[in-house]
């Protein structure tokens, strides 16, 4: 039998923490954050470079999954384009629920410098967003503070049924 | 009044030009003063019609008839060593004379020399394909029908490379606004939910320097985020950018700043 | 509002399946983890083996072309990182060359040290970043570790200098803007004295390894004829067995004055490609040392200059701006209304790390450039992708892709 250490003057002498169902779910939903590869331009390199050796995205229970159907997080890296649009929105829609939308970068959140014909115009046109990252492109830092800000967020949330999905419209 | 703008050339345009500016040229000098480029351009002659030529930036450019594009192209190819077509595109000449100019990029690796072959031709007119010649053809003319709307013959796969296939309009033409034309601006919008949806998602904004106290919405209330839809009275209060609550993290050890070390060297 | 369904029709609505052939359709992208960016491919399958393949792109079309009709000349020049952001700088730089070449200027030479440093330490970047990408696809995780890890400590000796990790626009129009930092000599020699046992380690990984060496070997051959037909530059065509080298057959800048090799294979395989990335990164760094040394005559010549001297289309240096009239007349000219240059035009290729990287420009003596084709070197390579599939099975797609080392920033401009 495995010996566990105890210490019996904390919690009512048990290894056991009381709690809410809500922190416990929240806990598990905001620290196991699978975030799809969505990285379309510049900021996916970003991204890449954040979930790699120096930045190690790993600590923070963020693992990039290439299917939406497994990913609880969406980080939209990148220029969205009019001929992109709608596999954002299918990609989106096959996402399970809850799930949360990072916009990462100046193209992303308003299409930043490239204000021409073939851009949209901010990604919230087409899905909700939860975050808007700012910088062009913005540093793995920038990424890491914004999953810590989502994470509280979602910490902020009731865990249950009360919690309405997102819609754009 | 309004002023007013030419519709057959909308991009943009120097506000203030000195009316005795003259602009310079860049230099041209005569094929002859290089002896490889002489040559070619004998051989070329020898077979088709050359209407001008002259050597720019070190490198020739020749005019030719637009009908003789294919002869010449395999000419250089097969016997004058141009084995690489490295670039060919068209320039929009409408609001001037409703032309196009297409230009083909060719390469000689024996020879280290490259040659720029140009031809004029009419608005509607097609080119002819040389994508049996050269196989880097096949997606150059499909991007130059995409943006200019010149089609070549005798193309495999004459459609759209760059927008998507039910695109209205050709981007690159002096016509065609940077923004967009009213297509362009709702094409996603329509094409995910309808039409109908237009008025629920709201116009693209294009004003980038627009910045708006009382938008609850965008990004101008940076550190003062309020939820979508509140009523901005100006005394919201600044929200703080701490990772963690104050009371701590359940299951999780609080995060402090003097606990963390800063590493110097990055090398280490 | 109540929640509108959306238009989209679910996938198989597309596809028909009365067929009277074996034939299955792939749909391969355009969100896929190893296309690299936003590569579609339509495959037409029989059983595994490829038979028909119809690569779609566009996907990141941005409308560069566009813009730059639409900016003066300096003002498109952090436009250019965005095209191929794995080498931001040899971007900027080939749209510098061009203008320079367009207006005539030449670039003092403590500038035209400098620039060659940043354009190698753009090349080892890139051609770490594809190591670590390509390995990545094919299940290599711990050289994807190890590459990136390198790629960080050239991206903190960039940022030093420019102050950006991705995005340098560190070149200008006729100079660079800035001398070097104090540090950026001891960090770089610090890391290209790491680099050669770095290499080998990889290589440790890599080389010899079974999995490896199916997946690369005799797989995605590129015949010489079919690379020059589809105009392949850079390593897909030397590993097809041209030796064409841009800094050493036009060479601009300083590289005839140092000294390298262009290797080169007659292979034409994935495996040959992925040695020559190898071997590139080790010429890179023999042209990084001996530009230390170029500068560290610069330095003792003093020669200061960093940007060239041509009042009617290069600002002054700062200096002069704040202390001299007419420099800051000059200056404000050239800001609001944008530099002229002759009518004319001009086709300028470089060398950039994924192949030919060339600027067209057609200049009509407005401040505006009547039109300006980007010849993207990634743009062939993907095309070729037409031809190279068929016959190739599933599994090979994804290492053919990436060992053609494509950007869609600058597939798709």
């Amino acid at each position: 039998m495995a010996q566990h250490k105890v210490n019996y003057t904390q919690d009512g002498g048990l290894p056991v923490a009381l709690t809410s169902i809500d922190k416990i779910v929240n806990w598990g939903r905001s620290n196991s954050l699978w975030a799809l590869t969505y990285g379309l331009a510049c900021c996916g390199i970003e991204m890449m470079a954040s979930g790699a050796s120096r930045y190690d995205f790993d600590r923070y229970g963020t693992i990039f999954r290439a299917s939406p159907r497994q990913s609880d997080l969406m980080i939209v890296a990148g220029t969205l384009t009019k001929k992109h649009a709608e596999f954002i929105k299918r990609l989106y829609d096959q996402m399970t629920e809850p799930r949360w939308v990072i916009s990462m970068g100046s193209c992303a959140n308003t299409g930043g410098m490239f204000n021409t014909y073939a851009t949209v115009q901010g990604v919230d046109r087409i899905i909700p967003v939860d975050l808007y990252l700012p910088g062009c492109a913005p540093r793995p830092e920038t990424l890491q503070y914004g999953v810590m800000l989502l994470q509280k967020k979602i910490r902020a949330n009731k865990a249950g049924n009360a919690q309405k999905p997102k819609r754009l419209m | 009044m309004r002023a007013y703008t030419p519709k057959d050339d909308v991009q943009a345009k120097a506000y203030y030009t000195d009316r005795y500016y003259v602009a310079p040229q860049v230099p041209k000098s005569e094929v002859e003063t290089d002896e490889v480029f002489a040559a070619d351009l004998a051989a070329i002659k020898a077979r088709f019609e050359v209407k001008e030529a002259y050597i720019q930036v070190e490198q020739m450019v020749i005019f030719i008839n637009p009908h003789d594009i294919y002869g010449v192209l395999e000419l250089m190819r097969d016997e004058l060593a141009y084995t690489q077509l490295s670039e060919m595109s068209a320039i929009d000449w409408l609001a001037k004379d409703n032309t196009f100019e297409i230009f083909y990029q060719m390469l000689s690796m024996t020879k280290r020399k490259r040659i720029r072959v140009k031809f004029f031709i009419n608005n509607g007119e097609a080119v002819d394909s040389v994508e049996k010649l050269f196989r880097s053809a096949d997606w150059s003319e499909r991007e130059m029908f995409d943006m200019f709307g010149i089609e070549a013959n005798n193309h495999p796969f004459m459609k759209r490379i760059l927008m998507p296939y039910d695109w209205q309009g050709h981007p690159l033409l002096k016509s065609y606004p940077l923004e967009g034309d009213e297509f362009a601006a709702w094409y996603e919008v329509d094409k995910i939910y309808g039409k109908e949806a237009r008025e629920a998602i709201g116009p693209e904004i294009r004003d980038t320097a627009r910045v708006d106290r009382y938008d609850s919405e965008r990004f101008a209330r940076l550190g003062f985020e309020v939820p979508k839809g509140t009523k901005i009275t100006g005394d919201e209060p600044r929200n703080s950018q701490e990772y963690q609550e104050e009371g701590g993290v359940f299951l999780i050890k609080k995060y402090t700043k003097e606990a963390s070390t800063i590493v110097d060297d990055p090398q280490r | 509002m109540a929640q509108v369904k959306n238009r989209l029709r679910p996938f198989f609505e597309n596809i028909t399946f009365d067929r009277e052939d074996n034939e299955l359709v792939l749909n391969f992208g355009p969100q896929h983890p190893s296309s690299h960016g936003q590569l579609r491919l339509m495959l037409h399958l029989q059983q595994e083996q490829i038979v028909k393949a119809h690569p779609d792109i566009g996907y990141l079309h941005r409308g560069m072309e566009k813009m730059a009709e639409n900016m003066i000349y300096n003002e498109f020049m952090p436009t250019t990182d965005r095209m191929d952001y794995i080498a931001s700088s040899s971007n900027n730089y080939g749209f510098a060359l061009a203008v320079e070449r367009l207006i005539g200027v030449e670039v003092p030479r403590r500038a035209k040290v400098i620039r060659m440093m940043l354009l190698e330490i753009n090349r080892l970047m890139s051609h770490l970043f594809w190591l670590a990408t390509t390995a990545l696809d094919i299940g290599a995780m711990t050289v994807f570790l190890f590459a990136f890890r390198e790629r960080e400590y050239l991206m903190d000796i960039i940022e030093g200098y420019c102050g950006a990790r991705l995005t340098h626009a560190a070149i200008r129009i006729g100079g660079v803007p800035l001398d070097i930092q104090d540090t950026f000599i001891s960090q770089l020699k610090t890391f290209l004295d790491k680099l050669p046992q770095n290499i080998k380690d990889y290589e440790d990984l890599l080389d010899s390894n079974r999995i490896w060496l199916m997946r690369m070997e005799e797989v995605g051959v590129i015949s010489t004829e079919m690379a020059l037909s589809w105009g392949c530059t850079g390593p897909m065509l030397r590993a097809s067995g041209v030796a064409w080298d841009i800094r050493k057959e036009e060479p601009y800048e300083l590289y005839d004055e140092v000294e390298f090799n262009v290797p080169f294979s007659d292979k034409g395989d994935n495996f040959a490609r992925y040695r020559l990335y190898m071997e590139e990164m080790r010429e890179s760094a023999k042209i990084l040392y001996q530009t230390i040394d170029m500068y560290a005559k610069c330095v003792k010549d003093a020669e200061t200059e960093l940007m060239a001297h041509a009042p009617k289309y290069i600002s002054a240096p700062k200096l002069d701006i704040m202390t001299q009239n007419y420099s800051l007349m000059q200056h404000f000219v050239l800001v609001t209304q944008g530099m002229r240059p002759p009518v004319g035009e001009v086709y300028v290729p470089t060398e950039s790390p994924k192949g030919e990287l060339g600027f067209y420009i057609n200049s009509q003596g407005g401040p505006y450039p009547y039109r300006l084709k980007l010849r993207a070197p990634s743009f062939w390579h993907t095309g070729i992708l037409t031809d190279l599939l068929p016959g190739h099975y599933i599994p090979d797609v994804v290492s053919i892709i990436g060992t053609t080392n494509i950007v869609f920033g600058e597939v798709d401009r």
